[in-house]
């Protein structure tokens, strides 16, 4: 889809629903609407939608940045800490590394 | 078609498969065979043993010839990992600087040079065992006289308890040429070692990567586990069979009237570093042979028909997995402390009236070869109050052995040398008040006369064993002794006599103890049947007395020649040694009915086994015995709220593995895979400013080329995307 080609309720329209969908667990879909409409939000001469653009603008990216960061140090903290978690290391793990702790 | 135009087919064919078969990996990679792995195993609270990585460890061959050639590995060497080829009379000498300098070496190849054997080897502790001995004996022992520490074992690395960080692989003195190819490579390439960096170098890859790591709780709880994408075990407990065979049937006895019973035990494993090598000679060769032959003797002096002129039984006990905190012994001490052990009528601790242990024997048989006597020791673990059961035992043995001029010493202390007994006083001190009596018969005193304990290197060599090689006539019978020293076959100095002498001395002590008068017939233990035993044992499984005893059902093929490896092995699977000494009990001590295979097979006496053997004369032999089997699996794996770090039992398990293999490649130097490197990236980076020019001067090189295209082809590429 060309945003170019969109009419601006429309552009709305589409911001608003990718930042519902975002709701179902899918902080991927919020990041590609926060990268997605920043142009529209930001840097385009001003309209009538904008104002409601950038606020679902920027909820994504606070959304999928807050999930980021959750997954991020949930990565590290599993990574670091595997071993000295002993058995619920193991069973947490999808592929149990052989031959070492 | 004609025959010439097949012919020249059929070569051209040929010719083209010899061209194209050697493939750049064959040319490139030359397999080293014949080696015996270094494995993992894992204790309740650590692993022990080696690994390589995934793909296998890679060094640049070093010749170990003496211990300056080791220092420079660890200190000096410019083109690290190394691996270290090293025979085994230097291995003791340089393993040590390898475990605490580890960072420069690879790997280690081991072999075994006929020409040059050590004075010791042992891979073992020089405490054996030392974390399941019976808390009152000492090893360490600090010793009164001097105040220096004795322990059993001197020569002792205990590797096989420790962690080692990298592969060692074991080449015995068959595969010598082999080491002979890696020597050649090693001349060639890497013999300049002060310009080693950068060059083409003679390289060993060892592969020997574990599955299983840190301890058996955690590779037990791997093994356990289903996860989707490993459902991988990783670990399998330690365990096989304990044989045993009583001298009466004990079905039959109620409570009441039980018959006390005399039990007699020995070790049926060994061990040692590497997979598939345990020969065990003296480590337990020697004392199961006696044990075995002894029980046969007995049997012969005693017809089973008797059994109710007799008050007393024996109880012939082969321990398994003895070598890994004794197992063997440690489950059936558990099962008869519960009460579940012999399944029919369990005996308990005080049924038991003496329990006679033949440890460790054939140490000191090489030390002895010239002469007739074998000092034999018997530790008692007893002060200034000696049970009259030790004592009627000891003075009965002493006798029987002085007749053929043959020594026993008894040794009074807590010290127990590694043997049952400090199953059955852990176990039992628990559960009763009064002690079982116990004693064990070895060759060695303050320390082990067995240098190669639980060792590859514990061979007929080092028993002093030579086969005679004496036929057997088709109904079994054994020449005498006494007729083989009378013609000169043997002679009293020889191994197979003086072991017939302890067993035959044991059976007629034990008569004495059975009957309650001496024995005054003639029945003695055969050096003839020790020689044949030993050869089946020591030497190779296609042996006469193994064919005897085999089940006449299976095959005709004929085993291995080659003695069975008698480490103990994972409980998933029953190893040969306990099948073979059953069967030999079976054969040796049973009744043999005449009767066909299925009359033989309808049998269902309580209390006996019937078993279909092969027989002397191959023909097929129905044998009624009690012999039975009976499971050698710590009780840690089967207690369900065991503790794994209590080591109260045995907890050992062996890591599951893929894939043994040693090979041997030229390591290229490095210069040229740097040059393909940078001219990689210079092709790259002229080719950029190749393109770049001409985009600039599009105009100069093209005649009819457009000043600038970068305007229409955002233009195209907006009408392209919708």
């Amino acid at each position: 889809m060309d945003l170019n080609r969109m009419s601006n309720t429309k552009k709305l329209q589409l911001c608003r629903w990718y930042f519902k969908v975002g709701f179902v667990l899918l902080p991927f879909v919020w990041a590609v609407n926060s990268i997605w409409f920043f142009r529209e939000a930001f840097i385009k001469p001003p309209f009538d939608e904008q104002k409601q653009i950038k606020k679902y603008v920027i909820m994504s990216g606070a959304g999928a940045l807050t999930w980021a960061i959750v997954l991020i140090s949930w990565a590290v903290a599993f990574q670091l800490q595997r071993v000295s978690w002993g058995a619920t290391g193991d069973a947490l793990s999808f592929i149990v590394p052989l031959g070492r702790a | 078609m004609d025959s010439r135009n097949l012919i020249f087919l059929v070569i051209l064919t040929i010719g083209i498969n010899v061209i194209t078969c050697e493939r750049l990996h064959e040319q490139i990679y030359s397999s080293i065979e014949g080696g015996a792995g270094c494995f993992r195993r894992l204790n309740g609270t650590h692993q022990a043993g080696c690994s390589s990585s995934l793909n296998g460890a890679v060094g640049v061959v070093h010749m170990i010839q003496n211990i300056t050639d080791a220092e420079w590995l660890v200190y000096n060497s410019s083109a690290g990992p190394y691996m270290a080829v090293v025979s085994t009379s230097l291995f003791y000498d340089i393993i040590e600087l390898f475990m605490q300098q580890p960072d420069n070496v690879a790997g280690v190849l081991l072999y075994d040079n006929a020409t040059t054997r050590p004075d010791a080897f042992s891979q073992e502790s020089r405490c054996p065992n030392q974390y399941s001995s019976w808390s009152k004996s000492q090893c360490p022992a600090t010793q009164a006289s001097s105040g220096s520490k004795l322990v059993w074992n001197e020569k002792g690395t205990n590797l096989l308890r420790r962690d080692i960080p990298f592969p060692i692989f074991f080449l015995p003195q068959t595969r010598i040429t082999e080491i002979t190819k890696i020597e050649q490579c090693y001349n060639k390439f890497n013999i300049d070692k002060e310009n080693q960096k950068g060059q083409a170098l003679c390289s060993l890859q060892l592969n020997s990567f574990m599955y299983a790591a840190v301890n058996s709780v955690v590779c037990l709880r791997r093994s356990a586990s289903s996860a989707i994408l490993t459902p991988t075990k990783v670990c399998d407990p330690l365990g096989d069979y304990n044989v045993y065979y009583s001298l009466f049937p004990r079905a039959k006895e109620s409570e009441t009237k039980k018959k006390p019973v005399t039990l007699v035990t020995a070790r049926l494993d060994s061990a040692s570093l590497f997979d598939g090598v345990a020969p065990g000679a003296a480590s337990s060769v020697v004392g199961m042979v006696a044990h075995i032959v002894a029980a046969a003797t007995l049997a012969q002096i005693i017809p089973l028909a008797d059994a109710s002129l007799y008050d007393e039984n024996v109880l012939w006990t082969l321990f398994n997995g003895e070598s890994f905190d004794y197992i063997g012994s440690q489950r059936i001490a558990y099962d008869i402390a519960q009460g579940a052990w012999p399944p029919i009528s369990p005996l308990s601790p005080k049924d038991i009236n003496l329990h006679i242990e033949l440890g460790q024997m054939g140490g000191s048989l090489k030390l002895f070869k010239e002469n007739s006597s074998w000092p034999l020791y018997a530790f008692a673990p007893y002060g200034s109050v000696l049970p009259e059961q030790i004592t009627a035992f000891l003075v009965e043995m002493v006798n029987n052995l002085n007749l053929n001029n043959m020594t026993l010493a008894p040794i009074f202390t807590p010290n127990l040398p590694p043997s049952s007994l400090h199953s059955f006083r852990r176990i039992f001190g628990n559960i009763t008040d009064n002690d079982m009596p116990e004693i064990l018969l070895v060759d060695h005193n303050e320390t082990f006369s067995n240098k190669f304990y639980q060792s590859a290197l514990d061979d007929y060599e080092n028993v002093g064993y030579m086969y005679h090689n004496i036929s057997i006539s088709s109904d079994g019978k054994f020449l005498s002794t006494d007729e083989l020293l009378a013609n000169g076959t043997m002679k009293e100095s020889d191994a197979q006599v003086k072991i017939a002498r302890v067993a035959t001395a044991l059976a007629r002590t034990l008569y004495q103890k059975v009957a309650g008068k001496p024995y005054n017939g003639v029945v003695s233990a055969s050096a003839h049947l020790i020689d044949e035993m030993l050869y089946c044992f020591l030497r190779s499984q296609a042996c006469r007395l193994l064919a005897a005893a085999d089940y006449a059902s299976s095959a005709e093929e004929t085993p291995a020649e080659r003695p069975a490896p008698l480490y103990v092995g994972v409980a998933a699977w029953a190893s040969t040694p306990a099948v073979y000494a059953g069967h030999l009990l079976a054969l040796l001590t049973g009744t043999h009915l005449s009767v066909n295979r299925t009359a033989c097979d309808k049998f269902d006496e309580p209390g006996f086994s019937y078993y279909w053997l092969r027989g002397w004369n191959h023909s097929g032999i129905c044998i009624q015995t009690t012999m039975n089997f009976s499971q050698a699996v710590s009780p840690a794996f089967d207690k369900s709220d065991y503790d794994m770090s209590s080591g109260e039992f045995s907890t050992w398990t062996e890591s599951v593995w893929q894939a043994m293999w040693v090979r041997v490649f030229v390591r290229a130097g490095g210069g040229g895979a740097i040059t393909a490197a940078v001219a990689g990236v210079l092709a790259t980076a002229a080719a950029a400013l190749v393109t770049h020019w001409l985009q600039r001067h599009a105009a100069l090189v093209f005649l009819d080329s457009p000043a600038s295209m970068h305007s229409d082809a955002s233009g195209i590429i907006r009408t392209v995307n919708c």
